[in-house]
C-alpha cells in the first residue's frame, strides 16, 4: 500500500457555511458506492466521472460496479437504504424534519488514488446541487 | 472530499447507516449527522456513539440446498449445475425483495444466470485472460475487469439464494465469502473453485492490471491464504512492461 498512500497530502477543511435549518432545507445524497441505474454505462475502476439518479429513482433499477470486493454489500442487497438512504429522506421530510428531497442525487467510485483527479467533477455536482437549489448535500462513502 | 462536518460511524465497511431494514436506526444515524448542522461551529469529525445490533455469527448461516459434491467435470459443468440448484432459492429472495436484485452489473439482463456461469466457468476452463467469453452478451466490461464483476453478479445471486432460507436472516459478507470458499476444512462452493482457478490464471497473466483485477475477485484472506493484491516482487517484476496503469483506469480509455 505504500505505493498508494505515498502521493496523498493532506487536506484543508473547505470553507465554512451557516446552513438554514435543516426544516426548511432541500437535501441531496452523494454516494462514492458506484450505485448507477441498471441502463447506465458503469463505473470503470478509478472512474472520476459520477452518474446522477433522479429523487424518484426505482432501488429495482439500481445496480453497483464498485471495484472492491472487501466491503460488505449483502446489507445493501437485503436494504438499499443503507447505502442510499432515500427512503428514510422522504420519511424525514413527510415528518418535518427535513424541508425537502432534492431532484437529483449524486454517485461516484469510491476507492479513489488521486481525490485531486476528482475535482472538476465535485465542482460541476455542485454547480448542479446549487442549479437544483439544494441546501446540504449528505455524503455516505462506503 | 473535505466535509466541514462528518461523523465518525462504527458499523462494518458497506453498512453505513448501520442496520438494513432498520428505519429508525437508519434515522438516528442521519440525525446524528444532520445535528452537527447547529451544534457545531468549525469544521468537526465527531463519533457516533451506537454500535449497530450485532449480527448473527457466520457459522449460523448454512447452503440452503443440499450439495451432493459436484467435483468431477469442468468448471463451466459445475458452475452451471450449481447455479441451477440455487436458482429456486435466489427466485425466492428476489420476489420478497419486489423483483429487486444488484445481478446483472456485467451486461446480462436479471434472470440470465447461466450464461455468468458459462462466462465464469469459459474462462477458468481456459485461462484466456484477454478475450471476453463469447456468448452472445454485450459485456459492459472489457477483459481483465469483466472478470471481477462476472465474479460479483455471481456473488449477488448466490447471496440471494442462501437469504430465502429460513433462520438468522440474510447473510453479511464473512459468511457469503466462508460459504463460497470454504474454511476450517469444509469444502466450499464450485464457485469458489472456479474463482481461484481463475485467480491463478491471472497471476500466470502477470499484468499489473490482472494482478490487481485478481485483488479485487478474492477476499482478502482467500488467495493462498493472504492478500490477492500484487505482491512487491509482482508490482516490480511489471514496471516497464505492460500497459500503464493510468491508462487502463482513464474513463476515455478505448474498449480492449
Amino acid at each position: 500500500m505504500l505505493h498508494v498512500t505515498s502521493g496523498m497530502r493532506a487536506q484543508t477543511p473547505a470553507p465554512w457555511i451557516t446552513p438554514k435549518p435543516l426544516r426548511e432545507s432541500k437535501v441531496a445524497l452523494i454516494s462514492t458506492a458506484g450505485l448507477h441505474r441498471r441502463t447506465d454505462e458503469p463505473f470503470r475502476p478509478g472512474a472520476i466521472d459520477y452518474r446522477l439518479l433522479p429523487g424518484d429513482v426505482d432501488f429495482a433499477d439500481l445496480v453497483a460496479s464498485h471495484v472492491s470486493s472487501n466491503f460488505d454489500r449483502s446489507a445493501f442487497q437485503q436494504d438499499p437504504n443503507i447505502w442510499f438512504p432515500l427512503d428514510r429522506l422522504r420519511e424525514m421530510v413527510a415528518a418535518g424534519e427535513v424541508g425537502a428531497v432534492g431532484n437529483w442525487h449524486y454517485t461516484f467510485m469510491g476507492a479513489q488514488l488521486d481525490h485531486n483527479a476528482l475535482r472538476e467533477a465535485g465542482e460541476e455536482v455542485g454547480r448542479l446541487l446549487a442549479a437544483d437549489e439544494v441546501d446540504l448535500a449528505l455524503l455516505i462513502p462506503v | 472530499m473535505r466535509p466541514p462536518r462528518a461523523l465518525w460511524v462504527p458499523f462494518a465497511l458497506g453498512r453505513p447507516l448501520g442496520s438494513a431494514d432498520d428505519p429508525e436506526f437508519q434515522k438516528n444515524v442521519m440525525r446524528a449527522a444532520f445535528d452537527m448542522l447547529e451544534t457545531v461551529s468549525e469544521p468537526t469529525i465527531r463519533d457516533y456513539w451506537i454500535e449497530a445490533p450485532s449480527e448473527a455469527a457466520a457459522e449460523d448461516w448454512v447452503c440452503p440446498v443440499s450439495f451432493a459434491p459436484i467435483k468431477d467435470g469442468t468448471h463451466t459443468a459445475r458452475l452451471v449445475a450449481e447455479v441451477a440448484r440455487l436458482a429456486p432459492w435466489s427466485s425466492e429472495t428476489r420476489a420478497t425483495r419486489g423483483g429487486r436484485t444488484l445481478f446483472g452489473a456485467s451486461g446480462v439482463a436479471a434472470d440470465d444466470i447461466e450464461t455468468v456461469a458459462k462466462a465464469l466457468g469459459t474462462l477458468a476452463d481456459d485461462g484466456d485472460m484477454t478475450a471476453a467469453p463469447d456468448l452472445g452478451v454485450t459485456w459492459k466490461f472489457s477483459m481483465p475487469f469483466l472478470v471481477r464483476h462476472l465474479a460479483d453478479d455471481m456473488r449477488t445471486f448466490y447471496h440471494e439464494a442462501i437469504a430465502a432460507q429460513p433462520g438468522p436472516g440474510a447473510p453479511n459478507h464473512e459468511a457469503l465469502t466462508t460459504w463460497i470458499f470454504g474454511a476450517d476444512g469444509q469444502a466450499g462452493t464450485a464457485l469458489g473453485d472456479a474463482l481461484l482457478a481463475i485467480a491463478e490464471h491471472l497471476s500466470a497473466d502477470k499484468r499489473l492490471v490482472s494482478l490487481l483485477v485478481r485483488g479485487w475477485m478474492i477476499p482478502e484472506g482467500y488467495f493462498r491464504g493472504g492478500n490477492a493484491f500484487p505482491t512487491a516482487e509482482e508490482f516490480e517484476a511489471d514496471q516497464g512492461g505492460s500497459t500503464s496503469l493510468s491508462e487502463w483506469f482513464s474513463a476515455d480509455a478505448p474498449e480492449r
